[in-house]
């Protein structure tokens, strides 16, 4: 059974009288541990589709089964859950509180999980994952020494790092990252791809990224491309690439 | 982690946060101020007349027999009775000094009973005098210590056995002359019966009594009036006399001053303060909804990550919670502290009452967690309104709102607009809620102002429309009681003056008694009528005239009749009234002596209204009271406007303070949102100081906008306060020009300077900074 698989998926806006499809009948399949890319022009609806499979947003039409269950008609309620649970999600902007410190904004996943509704499916599912140690968590990603720094006084590369350590402390069965490297340089970008790469290599969990970089499809299980709103195809590589040979 | 968030976000933001709490201590500052001191007063005016009783009907008119006092005790409904006589005698000081002091001769003390300071209480038929404390205490008199008193013009000596407060001796005058209370150079005092220096003179000429179902708490009700009227028709039947006068405690002088200063107080306390609270709250909710939405990717962010609705909810609504409680704690106990103390400790000293103290109300109470809710309930709601969509929306900035051009922007005079016109017209555009904030900001300040001028205003005009327009008179004679007339002819005479009595009435319409005021007046030009309108009317001669206010409390209009009997005679009158005219302190009626006489009444003036100075010559003279001249009395009332001063000064302070913090913070919230633009105006070219001009441009539309709603607002505010004053006062709203410019001036110049402070911020507008992060 695939991890996560979209049937028929669409998501409209109406933009006054006229609808506008985002994404339009989508059907794809993920499996559990796959690094999968996400690749397509600017506006072809990546991070629509993003957006979607970490319930950040409902489609307008189409089932998304994640481990089995629908979460296309979630309520609002239902997807927090879900996302507390299930998803890590490495923004484009970073997106840290900048009214917290490295450390901080790791360590706020504790209340997610402490403030979530006890006892879901995703609960049972997951075993009652623990969320990691913030501090070793900002260890693995390189920034022991920067942890009690607030965001505004760290590098974009540095604050990425918190943001994909934030997002790894959940101990999470699928991560997401919307152009993780898109404001990074080649180098930082490539420690960023490494521990996306070993996350879904040694921890077993699902990645998927989202970029319009085509070089960095080499390193994945799958690639799916996306163009106005369609899936135009999805290969599935053989012989992914390590993330230190890829060059861009 | 989200309550380190908190404080540091709280820190971060300090200046609107501040004011959140500002806002909120301000606002409970003035309520519970003036909340606990005027419950205070209502608190202790209810445990004092309940502790130390007082009479529920007082009846006069004739003198009364042992048998009267049966008679009525056995009226069924009446629970005790006593008598005693009532007469203003003197006490007769070292060093010639005569002081006034009312006299109450008695057999009984249980139903107004005197509350004892120093000395044993009284006990029917033991000898000696019983004097009100401040007297004793400021003519430094003390138990054992022997006093001299007159009485009826006889001597007699008394040993002082005790000092009291006396529940029907609150307030109470020297003489009939006296406007202003000066407790210890006049004072009253009870004596046994017994001890009246002439025993078998002794007579009765008050009967006090206390009713089943009058209690002594609250005012009185509609019910309570009527049984005292059913009590005072009965004791008419039983005694078989018409000449009886029934009054009940709200036209006893004592009990209606003090309790129609509790209920003025309790008018105040509710308008000013719900309009501070109201421009606190509006502050409130424009700071904590603008705060969200700046946060709105931080929300969109936090719910992303996986946290839950409420406690993202929370999280927000803690920021006002904690923010409006302190706030509001702190300002309500300040209040307490402050205003309440202030003017508590100015009432205390203008009624006889032993430790008159401030008091919460549940109104405090209810006001602190008004304002808490209402600030939390506010940040509640504007971080729901970021957590409606899905995460996914709120993740993107803000789609930029009303992005149609107005009407304004498309007609052909836009294009004549100088940029800076324009700047300012589309920055308000697409800012409504912040720039109609703003307006309601300067609006209640202006208004607080302009109600604290015209109050002031209102006060003065009072003053120089009783002593300048209704009575010209330099000075006034005040006759003794009893003097006749032709004693009274001879003063007029030796100073052309014009002769007038007052007297008290009693109306009746529809079954309804109302007591009040008659003046009959001489041939003079001293006392002059006004209409409605304060136009000087001219009285005919031929008709009785009745004051507006209470024709308006009666019901009755010109041409209406209407039936009345003067205090202490038993004949009624059915007349009609001829003409209206306004007096600002005694409502009642007024007519000619020939009209007076017309009705076979005999004219006994008591004062004499003159221009020519006769102060020094009648100094000791046998047949009066004293010689008042306009100056004192205008003084003896404008030391009555002290305590509408000091409300006065703290409003403006606080209307001032208020007016800063909602300007300030509103200038700072516009100020971070328009950083980009200024930034980018800057990049362009524009000086530091043309952009400041285009800043303080707009702050001065919208504050005179503000200021234009502020004075009419200002107006209806003091004439509801006005108009809740009690039955007797009739003032009326004053409004002069000058107030008009101090409101003006005052609210420009602080509107101006708070701008000028904030807009030398542009100067650090950093253009690397402000042009280069996402949003
Ligand atoms: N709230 C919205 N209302 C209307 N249209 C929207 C909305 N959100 C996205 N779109 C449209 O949906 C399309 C897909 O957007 P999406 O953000 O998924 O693009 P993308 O592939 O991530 O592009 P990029 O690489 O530039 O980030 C775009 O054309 C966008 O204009
Ligand atoms: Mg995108």
């Amino acid at each position: 059974m695939p991890f996560i698989e979209f049937k028929d998926v669409e998501r409209k806006y109406m933009l006054g009288e006229n609808a506008f499809y985002a994404l339009k009948d989508v059907n794809l399949e993920i499996y559990e541990g796959e690094m999968v890319v996400i690749l397509g022009p600017s506006g072809a609806g990546k991070s629509t589709l993003l957006n979607l499979l970490g319930g950040m947003d409902s489609p307008t039409g189409g089932e998304i089964l994640f481990n089995g269950h629908d979460i296309a008609g979630f309520k609002d309620d239902e997807l927090t859950t879900y996302r507390a649970w299930n998803v890590g999600v490495v923004f484009q902007f970073y997106n840290l509180i900048p009214t917290l410190t490295a450390y901080e904004n790791v360590a706020l996943m504790r209340d997610v999980r402490n403030n979530v509704k006890k006892g879901s499916i995703w609960e049972q599912e997951s075993g009652g994952a623990e969320v990691l140690d913030p501090a070793q968590m900002l260890a693995s990603v390189g920034l022991s020494e920067h942890m009690h720094q607030f965001p505004s006084q760290m590098s974009g590369g540095e604050q990425q790092r918190t943001s994909i350590a934030r997002a790894l402390a959940k101990n999470p069965r699928l991560l997401l990252c919307d152009e993780p490297t898109g404001a990074l340089d080649t180098g930082t970008g490539k420690e960023v791809l490494k521990l996306l790469q070993k996350e879904s290599r040694e921890e077993g969990h699902t990645v998927v990224m989202v970029t319009h970089n085509s070089f960095f499809a080499d390193i994945a299980d799958r690639v799916i491309r996306v163009k106005n709103g369609t899936v135009q195809s999805v290969e599935t590589n053989g012989t992914p690439k390590d993330a230190e040979e890829v060059n861009w | 982690m989200l309550i380190r968030k908190m404080w540091r976000d709280l820190l971060k933001s300090k200046v609107q946060f501040l004011s959140i709490f500002l806002m909120s201590l301000l606002g409970m500052y003035v309520f519970v101020g003036l909340d606990s001191e005027a419950n205070g007063m209502r608190v202790y005016e209810e445990s004092y007349y309940e502790q130390n009783g007082l009479a529920d009907i007082w009846v006069q008119g004739k003198a009364f027999t042992d048998d009267d006092l049966r008679k009525i005790q056995g009226i069924s409904g009446v629970i005790k009775a006593e008598k005693r006589l009532n007469i203003d005698g003197k006490a007769l000081m070292p060093g010639d000094r005569e002081l006034n002091m009312q006299m109450n001769f008695i057999d009984a003390s249980e139903i107004s009973r005197m509350l004892i300071v120093d000395g044993e209480p009284y006990t029917p038929g033991e000898s000696g005098v019983w004097l009100d404390f401040i007297f004793c205490r400021e003519q430094k008199l003390g138990i054992g210590d022997s006093i001299k008193l007159k009485a009826d013009g006889k001597e007699f000596d008394e040993i002082i056995k005790g000092t009291f407060y006396h529940p029907e001796y609150v307030y109470f005058l020297p003489d009939a002359a006296a406007v202003m209370p000066a407790y210890g150079e006049y004072g009253a005092c009870f004596i046994d019966s017994s001890e009246y220096p002439v025993r078998d003179e002794l007579y009765y000429n008050l009967i006090t009594a206390d009713l089943e179902g009058v209690d002594n708490t609250g005012g009185l009700s509609d019910e309570e009036k009527g049984i005292c009227q059913k009590a005072g028709e009965m004791i008419s039947d039983v005694l078989n006399s018409e000449e009886i006068v029934t009054t009940n405690k709200n036209e006893n002088l004592s009990y209606q001053t003090f309790h129609a200063e509790i209920e003025q107080h309790a008018s105040m306390t509710y308008l000013f303060p719900i309009v501070f609270l109201l421009i606190a709250i509006l502050g409130i909710i424009t700071t904590m909804t603008r705060m969200t939405s700046r946060q709105r990717v931080q929300i969109g962010t936090l719910k992303a990550l996986g946290l839950s609705k409420r406690t993202i909810t929370i999280h927000y609504a803690s920021y006002s919670f904690f923010l409006s409680l302190m706030g509001s704690i702190v300002g309500a106990l300040l209040g307490y502290c402050t205003i309440a103390e202030l003017i508590i400790g100015m009432e205390a000293d203008a009624y006889l009452v032993p430790d008159m103290s401030k008091a919460f109300s549940v109104r405090a109470f209810g006001g602190i967690a008004v304002s808490v809710a209402v600030s939390t309930l506010v940040s509640f709601m504007s971080c729901r309104k970021q957590l409606a969509p899905a995460p996914a929306e709120t993740l993107r900035p803000a789609s930029p709102k009303n992005l149609k051009h107005s009407a304004i922007e498309k007609s052909r005079l836009w294009l004549k607009l100088d940029f800076a016109t324009q700047w300012n017209i589309r920055d308000i555009m697409r800012n409504k809620v912040r720039s109609a904030m703003g307006v309601v900001g300067v609006l209640g300040c202006s208004m607080l102002l302009f109600g604290a001028f015209a109050c002031l205003d209102t006060m003065n005009f009072i003053t120089s429309w009783m002593y300048g327009e209704l009575n010209t008179s330099r000075y006034q004679i005040i006759m003794k009681q009893g003097t006749p007339y032709t004693v009274t002819e001879e003063y007029a005479k030796k100073y052309s003056g014009q002769m007038i009595e007052n007297a008290g009435v009693e109306f009746e319409v529809n079954g309804v008694k109302k007591s009040g005021t008659l003046t009959v007046y001489d041939v003079g030009n001293y006392l002059h009528f006004e209409d409605k309108n304060l136009k000087e009317m001219s009285m005919d001669g031929k008709g009785i005239a009745m004051t507006y206010k209470m024709s308006r409390t009666l019901g009755l209009a010109q041409g209406d009749m209407f039936r009345w009997h003067m205090v202490g005679d038993d004949k009624w009158h059915v007349n009609r009234i001829s003409a209206i005219y306004r007096h600002p302190t005694s409502q009642g009626i007024a007519m000619s002596r020939d009209m007076f006489e017309g009705l076979e009444f005999t004219f006994i003036p008591d004062t004499v209204y003159t221009n020519k100075d006769a102060r020094t010559d009648l100094d000791g003279d046998d047949n009066i009271i004293g010689v008042q001249n306009k100056d004192e009395m205008m003084d003896a009332f404008d030391s009555m406007k002290e305590m509408m001063y000091t409300m006065v000064y703290i409003l403006v302070m606080a209307a001032v303070v208020l007016g800063i913090v909602v300007l300030y913070n509103l200038g700072v919230l516009s100020l971070v949102e328009k950083n980009r633009e200024m930034a980018t105006l800057k990049v362009l070219g524009f000086t530091t100081r043309k952009i400041r001009g285009i800043l303080q441009m707009q702050n001065i539309w919208l504050t005179a906008l503000g200021i234009l709603l502020g004075i009419p607002a200002g107006m209806g505010l003091v004439s509801a306060l006005f108009a809740s004053m009690p039955e007797s006062m009739d003032y009326i709203a004053t409004y002069s020009v000058p107030s008009v410019m101090y409101t003006v001036a005052g609210t420009f110049t602080l509107s101006i300077a708070v701008n000028r402070l904030l807009s030398g911020k542009v100067k650090t507008v950093d253009m690397v900074d402000a042009l280069k992060g996402q949003e």
